[in-house]
C-alpha cells in the first residue's frame, strides 16, 4: 500500500447514479478538481438500484463511509426513483444511527452541473471521517 | 477467463500522474488476466487494432479499457468489439482519467487507486454475460419546443429531409425575440423578415404541423416514442414523437433586479430592448448626451449572473451607431468593463464605432438618479482611479439574456439538467454539445446558453442533424439493461410490482410470480434493490457485479 | 366501538357452529396435557383454549403461500400472529379471501423453553401470575400491541372477566352474525389496555459483537421468523455469505477470517429486510440455540425504521409497506 494510503487511510464509497451525480464526478474530473483518492464511486443507473444491503457490506468489508448519491427528488430521470431511494436510505441511516454509527453514511442530491457541489460533498465526508479517525487512533 | 486489460495513457493526462507501468504489471500476474497492456492512445487506431488483435490471437472473452470516462468514446469501443466478433457487452470501462489521473496529484496514491479501479472492473466484468442489444422502433417524427430561429431552422431542416415535424410555440406568433429586432447585425436586417422568410419555407410542406398558443401538458415515454400531450387553443391534443429538440430561447434581463439603476422609474433610463421597439420615437435634443451602460445582467456574481451574455457588447454598439448615424453632433458614452464584440467582424465594428466618436470608458456604474434636467450616472473610472458624475438624456442599458421562464417546468417534463446558471446542460460541453443526457431529446438555441442569432440559426441546424441521424432509419438499438426475474427464486411477493414506476411488472396469478414486460422496462434496477431475495436483477447491473466491486475497493492488495 | 358481549362458552359454540361448514377450519389452541400448543381444528373443537401462554413460535409461519380457494379458515390467534398475518397478506404470501382473522388479547407468555406446567391459562389469573412472576418473555413485556384490535374481529376481555368480539372488517361482521345476542358500547377499559411506548432503541457495534459473539450462523431466527417470507434467501448465495471456492477464494484475496464470517451482513441485512414488516413477537429469539437477545435488536430497530414513517406492521391492511411507496414532500432532514 503507499504512503499516501498510509497517511490518510480514510476509504469512501460511494454509489453515483449514471445520470447525474456521475456525470458530475465526469465534470469534476475535466475541470481538474481535487478530491480525497480515498473515494472511489460505483456507477448505477439510477441512485434507487442501491440495496442497501451493498451499503452495509461496503461498511463491514472495512469501509469507513459510504454515501448514495442521485438526481435531486423531482429530477429524477427514471421519474420517481430517488424519491424510494430517500425512504430507503433515510431508513438506514436512521438503522445506522440506532448502532452508532451514523456518520458512516450520507445521503445527498448532486445534479449533472453541480461539479463543485459533488467535490465539496465527497471532501467534507472525507475530512470528518478523518477527523473522527484521528481522534480514535489518539485514544 | 480470459480477460484483456488495456491501460491508455491518454498522452499525458492519464500517465502523468498514475504510473501506467506498474498498474499493467500488476494485473499480469491475475490467472484470469491473458493481457495486461498500457499504451499511449487506446481510442487511436493502432491502439485499437492492438485491442482487435489481442481479441482475436488470444481469444479473450473480456475487455477492460481503463481510460476515459465511459460516456466518452463508448460507442466506438463497442463498435470495435463487434468488429473484432466479441459481445459488446462484454467490455468493462475504467474510468482512471476523470475519477483518478485528474483528481489527485499523488502519483503513488493515484497508483493505488487506478489499481482498485481496474480490479473493481475485472471482478465486475467476470459475471458479465453476453447481452442483445433491444431494437426499438422509432416513430419518424420530431417535436421541436419552441419557435424562435433555433427552432425554425431545426424545423425547416428536419422537414426537408422528409420527418414529420410538430412546432410548438407558446406565443401566439413565431419568431420568438429576434421578430422585434429592427437592424439585425451585421446582415442589417430586420428580425422579422429573417423570421418570416423561414416561416415561409415551413408553410409549404406538408409534413409540418405548428401549433401556435399551445404549451406541453404532459411527457412520457422513451427514446423513439415520447408520448406528448398538448394544450392547443382547440384543445387537448395527443402526439407521438421519436425525438425533442427544446429550443425555449431565454429571457431579456429585468434590470428591475437592481435597483440602483432605476429602471422603470424614468422614461429615460431604458433598455436596449425598449431602444430596439421604440428607439424610432424617443425624443431627444438637437445635441443629445447618451449613455450606454454595458454588462447590465451580465458578469455579476452579485445576482447570479457570473456569464457573459455574449450578444449585449454588439447591441451596445448597434444602439451607439443608430444615435450617431442620426445625431451627428450627440454625446455617446458607452460605460464597459471590456467590450467583448465575438462574433466575426465584432473586432473590426468595434472599432469603426470609435471612429465615428462613441467615447468609451471602462467603469463601475455605482448608480444611474433621474432628475429635471437629466439622468446623473455616479461611477468610478476604473483606468484613472478616479470618481465621475455626469449628465445625460438617456440611458441605454445593454441588457443580457437570462434562462427561459420555462427553464424548470420543461427539464422537469423532459427529465434533463439545467446548468449552474439554469440554462439547459449539454452532456457534454465539446463532443456533445448538442445532446441531453436523456436520449432522443436534443437542445437548440439561447436556452443552453446566450448565443446570437448566427448562432441559434447553426445551433438549431446542428440539433436537427443530430436527431435526423438518430431518427432516420426507423429504429434503434437500445443498452439491454432491462430486469429479468428468475422465477425459481421468485417468491412472488410483487414488492417490485408495487415499486415499479414504468409498471414493467407484471403478476402471473396461477404461477404467482412476477414477469418483466421488456419493452415498459426502464432499466432503474428499483425492483432489484427493492427485491430482499434478488430473484429479480437488472441485467448489467446485478448484486454479485456491485458486490465484488465493493469487494475490490476494500479488500487488502 | 360496538362489540358483543360473551359468556366463555360462546366463542367455543360459535367456532363448532363454524366448523360444520364444508371445508371449515380454525386455526387456534388446545390445552393438552402437557400445556397449551397451537393446533388446526377440523370437524369440531376439541379441548379447545383462547389464549395460549407459551410461545414456542409465530403461527402466522404456518400460514404462508396459503392460497387455497374455498377452504374457509378462522384464525384465532395472539395479536402478534395476527400481525404478522396482515403483513404476510400484504406481500401475496396468503390469500385474504377465505381467512377471518380474530386477534385475540394477550396478556403475556412464557417460552417453550421454560415450559411448566403450573401456568395458568385463563385471562385474569394469567394477568395475576405475572404480576407475581418475573417469567414473562421479554419479548412480551416491552410488547407494543397485545390488546385484540387487529385483524379482521378482536376478542377483547374486560375487568370484569367479560368476553367481547369486536368486528373491525365486514367479515368480522360475518363472525357477530354466527352468535346470539345484540352489540352494545364496548367499555372504555379493559384488562389489557395499550402499551407503553418503549425507548428509542439505540446501541453500539461493540455491544452487538458482545451480543452475538455465540452466533453460530444456524440461521434459525430466520426460518422461524413469520416474516422472513423469501422462497430463496439471499444468504443462500455467494454474494454476502460465500461458502465453499467462494470462500477460500475470499481469504486467498484478502487474508485470515475468523470464522464464521459475516455475522454482522446477516442479522443487519435481515434487520433492514424485515424492518418494516417485523412485529416484534420474539420468534427469533425463541429459536436461537445460543440465547442471543434478538428481540433486543430487531424489535428495536424495526421500531424506529416504522416510526419514521407512521408506519406500524399488521396494524391494518391498507397501510402501504413504507418502502413501497413515498411522497414527494418528505425526509427533508435524511439529505446532507
Amino acid at each position: 500500500m503507499g504512503e499516501a494510503k498510509k497517511k490518510d487511510g480514510v476509504e469512501i464509497v460511494g454509489f453515483a447514479c449514471s445520470f447525474c451525480t456521475f456525470k458530475a464526478s465526469e465534470m469534476a474530473g475535466s475541470l481538474r478538481m481535487k478530491y480525497p483518492e480515498g473515494v472511489k464511486l460505483v456507477q448505477v443507473p439510477c441512485s434507487s438500484r442501491v440495496d442497501p444491503a451493498f451499503v452495509i457490506k461496503a461498511i463491514f468489508e472495512g469501509a469507513d463511509g459510504v454515501f448514495v448519491a442521485g438526481c435531486h427528488p423531482g429530477d429524477c430521470h427514471f421519474i420517481k426513483g430517488n424519491y424510494y431511494t430517500r425512504r430507503k436510505i433515510a431508513a438506514l441511516k436512521e438503522m445506522f444511527d440506532a448502532f452508532s454509527m451514523k456518520e458512516k453514511l450520507r445521503l445527498f442530491w448532486v445534479s449533472a452541473a453541480e461539479a463543485r457541489r459533488f467535490v465539496e460533498k465527497v471532501t467534507d465526508m472525507h475530512n470528518e471521517l478523518k477527523e473522527r479517525k484521528n481522534e480514535r487512533e489518539k485514544a | 477467463m480470459k480477460t484483456g486489460i488495456f491501460i491508455c495513457h491518454c498522452g499525458h493526462n492519464i500517465k502523468h500522474t498514475i504510473d501506467v507501468k506498474k498498474v499493467s504489471e500488476y494485473f499480469k500476474k491475475f490467472p484470469s488476466v491473458t493481457v495486461s497492456e498500457d499504451y499511449p492512445f487506446v481510442c487511436s487506431e493502432p491502439g485499437q487494432d492492438m485491442i482487435r488483435d489481442s481479441i482475436e490471437k488470444q481469444g479473450l472473452d473480456r475487455v477492460i479499457i481503463a481510460s476515459c470516462t465511459p460516456s466518452l468514446h463508448g460507442e466506438m469501443f463497442k463498435d470495435l468489439l463487434k468488429k473484432s466478433g466479441l459481445n459488446p457487452f462484454l467490455l468493462r470501462r475504467v474510468s482512471i482519467r476523470e475519477h483518478c489521473s485528474w483528481v489527485g496529484d499523488d502519483v503513488e496514491a493515484n497508483t493505488e487507486k487506478a489499481k482498485r479501479l481496474i480490479l473493481a472492473g475485472l471482478y465486475s466484468a467476470a459475471h458479465y454475460v453476453p447481452l442483445e442489444e433491444k431494437l426499438v422502433d422509432v416513430t419518424k417524427s420530431a417535436l421541436i419546443i419552441g419557435g424562435g430561429v433555433s427552432g425554425l431552422s431545426a424545423a425547416a431542416f428536419l422537414s426537408k429531409m422528409g420527418m414529420q415535424v410538430y412546432l410548438v410555440e407558446k406565443e401566439a406568433e413565431l419568431g420568438g425575440h429576434v421578430r422585434t429586432l429592427k437592424n439585425i447585425w451585421p446582415a442589417r436586417k430586420e428580425g422579422k423578415s429573417i423570421v418570416d422568410e423561414m416561416v415561409n419555407e415551413l408553410s409549404g410542406r406538408k409534413n409540418v404541423e405548428i401549433f401556435t398558443s399551445t404549451t406541453i401538458s404532459a411527457f412520457e415515454g422513451f427514446f423513439g416514442n415520447y408520448q406528448v400531450t398538448l394544450n392547443t387553443p382547440e384543445g387537448e391534443k395527443k402526439l407521438t414523437a421519436g425525438g425533442v429538440i427544446a429550443s425555449i430561447g431565454f429571457s431579456p434581463f429585468d434590470p428591475g433586479i437592481k435597483p440602483e439603476l432605476n429602471y422603470g422609474k424614468d422614461e429615460r433610463i431604458i433598455t436596449t430592448l425598449d431602444f430596439e421597439k421604440n428607439g424610432d420615437a424617443i425624443k431627444l435634443p438637437g445635441k443629445p448626451r447618451i449613455a450606454i451602460l454595458h454588462c447590465v445582467g451580465s458578469r455579476d456574481e452579485q445576482i447570479g449572473k457570473p456569464y457573459c451574455s455574449r450578444v449585449c457588447c454588439i447591441n451596445a454598439l448597434r444602439v451607439a451607431e443608430a444615435v450617431k448615424d442620426k445625431y451627428k453632433d450627440s454625446y455617446v458614452e458607452s460605460f464597459y468593463m471590456d467590450v467583448r464584440a465575438h462574433p466575426r467582424g465584432g473586432e473590426e465594428y468595434f472599432e469603426d464605432t470609435q471612429e465615428k466618436g462613441v467615447l468609451f470608458t471602462r467603469a463601475n456604474v455605482a448608480e444611474i438618479s433621474p432628475t429635471p434636467a437629466g439622468i446623473v450616472i455616479r461611477g468610478e473610472d476604473t483606468l484613472f482611479s478616479e470618481t465621475f458624475e455626469r449628465e445625460f438624456d438617456l440611458v441605454v442599458l445593454s441588457i443580457g439574456m437570462s434562462p427561459p421562464i420555462d427553464n424548470k417546468l420543461i427539464a422537469s417534463l423532459l427529465k434533463i439538467t439545467l446548468d449552474k446558471d439554469k440554462f439547459f446542460l449539454e452532456a457534454h460541453i465539446k463532443l456533445r454539445p448538442f445532446d441531453t443526457a436523456v436520449k432522443g431529446i436534443f437542445i437548440a438555441g439561447s436556452c443552453s446558453g446566450p448565443k446570437d442569432v448566427e448562432e441559434s440559426i447553426n445551433h438549431g441546424r446542428a440539433s436537427a442533424v443530430k436527431l435526423f441521424g438518430f431518427l432516420n432509419l426507423g429504429y434503434a438499438y437500445v443498452d439491454p439493461f432491462i430486469s429479468y426475474v428468475d422465477p425459481k427464486r421468485c417468491s412472488g411477493c410483487r414488492m417490485c410490482e408495487q415499486a415499479c414506476v414504468a409498471k414493467a411488472i407484471k403478476y402471473d396469478e396461477t404461477k404467482r410470480v412476477v414477469h418483466v414486460e421488456e419493452a415498459a422496462c426502464m432499466g432503474c434496477g428499483l425492483c432489484n434493490a427493492t427485491c430482499p431475495s434478488s430473484a429479480i436483477g437488472l441485467k448489467g447491473y446485478i448484486d454479485c457485479m456491485i458486490d465484488d466491486e465493493i469487494s475490490a475497493f476494500l479488500e487488502a492488495i | 366501538m360496538k362489540g358483543r358481549k360473551l359468556k366463555k362458552g360462546d366463542i367455543e359454540s360459535a367456532l363448532n357452529e363454524f366448523l360444520k361448514g364444508d371445508q371449515h377450519l380454525v386455526l387456534g389452541f388446545e390445552k393438552g396435557e402437557n400445556g397449551v400448543s397451537p393446533k388446526i381444528f377440523k370437524g369440531s373443537l376439541d379441548h379447545y383454549s383462547l389464549l395460549n401462554p407459551v410461545f414456542g413460535a409465530n403461527a402466522a409461519l404456518y400460514l404462508r403461500r396459503l392460497f387455497s380457494k374455498g377452504c374457509q379458515v378462522m384464525l384465532m390467534l395472539r395479536p402478534c400472529e395476527i400481525r404478522a398475518y396482515v403483513e404476510l397478506q400484504k406481500l401475496t404470501q396468503i390469500e385474504r379471501e377465505d381467512i377471518i382473522a380474530v386477534s385475540i388479547d394477550c396478556p403475556g407468555t412464557i417460552s417453550s423453553k421454560d415450559k411448566k406446567g403450573d401456568v395458568p391459562t385463563e385471562a385474569d389469573q394469567l394477568t395475576d401470575y405475572f404480576k407475581s412472576s418475573d417469567s414473562m418473555r421479554w419479548a412480551c413485556s416491552v410488547c407494543g400491541e397485545r390488546r385484540g384490535v387487529v385483524g379482521d374481529a378482536g376478542v377483547r376481555i374486560d375487568r370484569n372477566g367479560n368476553f367481547w368480539v369486536i368486528p373491525y372488517t365486514e367479515k368480522g361482521e360475518t363472525l357477530l352474525a354466527r352468535m346470539e345476542g345484540e352489540s352494545e358500547e364496548v367499555p372504555a377499559e379493559m384488562l389489557i389496555g395499550e402499551s407503553k411506548k418503549a425507548d428509542k432503541f439505540q446501541v453500539d457495534m461493540e455491544t452487538f459483537d458482545k451480543d452475538f459473539e455465540k452466533c453460530t450462523m444456524c440461521m434459525n431466527c430466520r426460518d422461524m421468523c413469520p416474516v422472513c417470507y423469501c422462497i430463496d434467501c439471499v444468504f443462500h448465495g455467494d454474494e454476502y455469505i460465500p461458502k465453499g471456492d467462494a470462500l477460500i477464494n475470499k481469504i486467498l484475496r484478502s487474508g485470515s477470517t475468523k470464522m464464521p464470517q459475516g455475522k454482522e451482513l446477516f442479522h443487519l441485512i435481515r434487520m433492514y429486510h424485515v424492518s418494516q414488516t417485523c412485529v416484534g413477537c420474539g420468534a427469533c429469539e425463541e429459536a436461537c440455540p445460543q440465547g442471543i437477545p434478538l428481540t433486543k435488536y430487531f424489535k428495536g430497530i424495526s421500531e424506529r425504521l416504522q416510526g419514521m414513517f407512521a408506519y406500524m406492521s399488521g396494524r391494518s391492511f391498507d397501510e402501504a409497506i413504507p418502502y413501497l411507496t413515498f411522497l414527494e414532500d418528505e425526509l427533508k432532514d435524511a439529505e446532507d
